[in-house]
């Protein structure tokens, strides 16, 4: 009888080691074995935010900024219906040994549930960060005012994929930081208007650089459309003299005339004076120069008087061209990024450095053999006995569609605005955001 | 003596009774604790499967561009960091709800996540990542299942108050069951205009900007529109980073339209279809007359309509049937941007606009991946928010065990 008493003392102990162990050892609720990562997706939710820098933005607006509504508003709609949140702002600084400060907090629960998990971020405020104030150019020296041709009444070619319209703004983001004034010519009257020598805002006319955003087409205005003097060939039935009157103004205002992709020059547009005339492959508002439009054009920067001269002068290399070593430094120096090498179907040949008295002063692709694939050529004279640089000619010899940066990096390169670096020291510029989730509702 | 063998006998059996129940129990416990387990490694699997998709490019880097398969799966934006989606990519990968569509004159089946009349994303599958190579590249094959949803946060419905003179369309914008009041809506609006007899027919838009009101809604008044005229609206609505589409179109022809099919990444080439070539809807119909433009999606939130030259096929008729003319014409999107291709077009006395993204971004559309999680025992999920060309998204990851690890506790 002893044995059996034994044997249930027995049963009890381990009766009560295994209630023991079964309270100790609770298994999680399914919550909590298969969670969602609430911390990745707090940080998701954050980082869509903040893309276009709206909630760096918010979180230094006062307290009482209608942005918090919409803030909150936003946070309610991105983030699926169970999950709570709670937003804090704190104020990075080390003054009386906090080092955070609360700010502002926003939520949409009383409580954040049982499980909760928290992501962080560090904002900025826009008006303190980093920056680079860059030296304009002609700030030693004259000039300084930048053309952009967007003549809305004018179709561009050899652009594909692109506007005129669209490169132009592309082109002003790019590089208005670095001139004193940035123009957008708007139409071929504005055009005009610079050719004749008159000034659209009061901006430096002369050592002017212009970018012609129409690629291997130019705008012509109405004047010179219907002069025989300064725009039309009769004898030819060509427009290429109003390309030489365009390297004639080039060089009387010392401009920088830069062709962003193919042949410089190859037609002229206007869509109001050409509307039945088309480039031969369906785009109207256009008229083939051809190759007497580039030549007219150096014949002009040089000086020479006009005689029609159609021979093709481009060549179309075998291989791809890569950037010079220079337009490499530069590309680091600028933060402008191009691919290192492209198709030029266009290049220039070096013999135009003799025949129109030119000078390379940036190469911006390597030369291959005789040809530039994209080029500075600056046009020297000699005045009272002193050789010096008038009027200039950017080419990109490239084939389509253009890569607007590069014409950027050439500028750049030839001018070599320099960069101003700031760093900044001051307080109350960080804010650190803290998503925190829990999940409402369910086990 | 007998006594005590009773004793003993009755002690042994019912020690060797008690010892079997005990482990019997607490091997149940210990079980269900390395189930729990398992489960828990499966979540793990599952943030860790979603991060390695959303946060890989795959390989080759542009692999959404061109029409190459794969040796690596993922569906980052090579050309930024964190979570942004490749629009492209997503277009390639294989619908697992859409019917397919065949097309005869091509001979092949295409992906379909077309959202309804007039709005089509048709891809071929010789072109599209199906789930298991999706599986096999991601490690997960014949060991995990899973399914990816990805589908857009913000939500914009277009539906008409008044059908002509002036046309009233209401603009409702929300989120995930929640309304964004003072969002702001910037919309393209687009009128086909239909030229008599056998011509392309031609179109004209405009572009505009307002806000919605405290219920999230925004009503857009357009005037000398007539309940017969075909046109297409396309909504752009934006606040505070977070970024919505919506498209709404009306069609006076829904016998004979264009339909477009993806032909090629690489060479951004699409296939414009007579919709009889697609139904085999029975004998010879009219052609159809296409005109096609290419609408983009700013950084300015705003949307901006992107001539394309006549040498990318925008213009064209479509014959159906199998005489000497065509039965499909071939048209080249002029950008690698992501935006919506507009096709309007017209045939006898009806027309209508049809619209395609390119990029699954530019529309909001939706896109759902692999295998369906019903009925699988335990199913891990997790979630991120993602960005598809700045449209925002969520992505879901449902995943669970192929070596069938049952449901304790």
């Amino acid at each position: 009888m002893m044995r059996t008493i034994e044997i249930f003392l027995v049963i009890m102990i381990m009766t009560g080691a295994f209630i023991i162990a079964s309270l100790f050892a609770v298994l999680p609720s399914p919550r909590q074995v298969s969670p969602l990562n609430l911390r990745r997706l707090a940080l998701t939710t954050l980082q869509t935010l903040d893309v276009n820098h709206d909630l760096s933005q918010t979180t230094f607006k006062p307290t009482d900024d209608p942005a918090w509504g919409e803030l909150q508003i936003v946070l309610s709609a991105c983030l699926p219906p169970n999950i709570v949140y709670n937003l804090t702002v704190y104020e990075v600084s080390n003054n009386d040994g906090t080092l955070y400060t609360l700010k502002k907090s926003i939520s949409n629960a009383k409580s954040i549930g049982i499980e909760s998990d928290a992501a962080s971020y560090l904002v900025a405020s826009s008006n303190v960060t980093f920056s680079v104030t860059p030296e304009k150019v002609g700030e030693r020296g004259g000039g300084g005012t930048l053309y952009i041709l967007n003549c809305s009444n004018a179709n561009g070619w050899w652009i594909t994929g692109y506007t005129s319209q669209s490169l132009a703004e592309d082109l002003y983001n790019l590089l208005s930081p670095y001139f004193q004034k940035t123009i957008m010519i708007q139409n071929t009257v504005q055009l005009a208007q610079i050719l004749n020598g008159t000034s659209i805002q009061d901006e430096t006319l002369q050592n002017a650089v212009v970018i012609n955003t129409f690629g291997e087409a130019v705008p012509i205005p109405a004047g010179y459309y219907s002069s025989s003097t300064v725009g039309y060939d009769t004898a030819h039935n060509s427009y290429a003299r109003y390309c030489h009157t365009l390297g004639k103004r080039v060089l009387q205002y010392n401009w920088t005339w830069a062709s962003i992709v193919g042949y410089p020059l190859y037609y002229v547009c206007n869509t109001g004076l050409f509307p039945n005339e088309q480039n031969n492959w369906g785009v109207y508002g256009m008229k083939m120069v051809d190759a007497a439009g580039l030549n007219a054009f150096l014949r002009g920067l040089d000086n020479q008087t006009y005689s029609y001269d159609n021979n093709w002068i481009t060549a179309q290399l075998p291989e791809v061209v890569y950037l010079s070593n220079q337009a490499r430094y530069y590309c680091n120096y600028y933060g402008v990024y191009p691919s290192p090498y492209q198709t030029a179907t266009r290049a220039l040949p070096t013999s135009i450095t003799t025949t129109y008295h030119l000078n390379v002063t940036t190469y911006i692709f390597n030369q291959v053999g005789n040809y530039n694939p994209g080029a500075v050529y600056r046009h020297v004279v000699t005045e009272n006995g002193t050789r010096k640089f008038k009027g200039s000619l950017l080419a990109l010899g490239l084939t389509r569609s253009p890569d607007i940066r590069l014409t950027a990096l050439g500028i750049l390169c030839d001018y070599k605005p320099r960069l101003y670096r700031s760093e900044y020291t001051a307080t109350g510029t960080s804010r650190l955001v803290v998503l925190q989730l829990g999940q409402a509702g369910g086990i | 003596m007998t006594g005590a063998t009773i004793d003993h006998l009755i002690s042994v059996t019912v020690f060797l009774a008690a010892i079997l129940l005990f482990i019997s129990l607490f091997n149940q416990t210990i079980q269900t604790a390395v189930l729990y387990q398992r489960h828990r490694v499966l979540a793990t699997k599952c943030s860790d499967v979603l991060d390695n998709v959303l946060l890989n490019p795959g390989y080759p880097l542009e692999w959404g561009k061109t029409n190459s398969t794969l040796a690596a799966f993922g569906l980052q934006d090579p050309e930024f960091t964190q979570y942004r989606l490749s629009p492209f990519s997503l277009m390639r990968l294989q619908s697992s709800t859409g019917t397919p569509v065949y097309f005869g004159p091509t001979g092949l089946y295409y992906n379909n996540i077309t959202m309804g009349f007039g709005d089509f994303l048709l891809v071929p599958y010789t072109l599209a990542i199906n789930y298991s190579s999706a599986s096999k590249l991601l490690g997960t094959n014949n060991t995990h299942g899973f399914q990816l949803t990805i589908t857009p946060t913000i939500m914009v419905s277009i539906t008409e108050t008044q059908a002509e003179n002036p046309l009233i369309l209401n603009v409702k914008v929300f989120g995930i069951g929640f309304p964004l009041p003072n969002a702001t809506v910037s919309y393209c609006f687009l009128k086909v205009g239909e030229k008599q007899g056998q011509s392309h027919p031609y179109y004209t838009s405009f572009f505009g900007r307002t806000f919605t009101n405290d219920a999230g809604s925004a009503f857009l008044t357009v005037q000398d529109i007539a309940s017969e005229d075909s046109y297409a609206l396309i909504v752009y609505a934006h606040m505070s980073g977070l970024v919505g589409i919506g498209y709404h179109q009306r069609v006076s022809g829904v016998k004979r339209y264009v339909i477009p099919f993806v032909d090629s990444f690489e060479d951004r080439r699409v296939l414009l279809a007579h919709s009889y070539d697609v139904h085999n809807q029975g004998p010879p119909e009219s052609a159809v007359f296409y005109n096609a433009t290419f609408v983009l999606l700013t950084e300015d939130f705003t949307l901006r309509e992107m001539p394309m030259e006549n040498s990318t096929g925008k213009l064209g008729k479509i014959v159906y049937g199998h005489g000497a003319e065509k039965t499909y014409h071939n048209l080249t999107i002029p950008t690698y941007n992501p935006g919506i291709l507009v096709i309007t077009y017209q045939s006898n006395s009806e027309d209508g606009v049809v619209l395609m993204p390119w990029g699954l971004g530019s529309m909001a559309f939706p896109v759902t991946f692999g295998e369906s999680p019903d009925g699988k025992e335990w199913v891990a999920t997790d979630a991120r928010q993602v960005l598809v060309n700045g449209i925002a998204y969520q992505a879901k990851l449902s995943l669970w065990s192929l070596e069938g690890y049952p449901v304790v506790g």
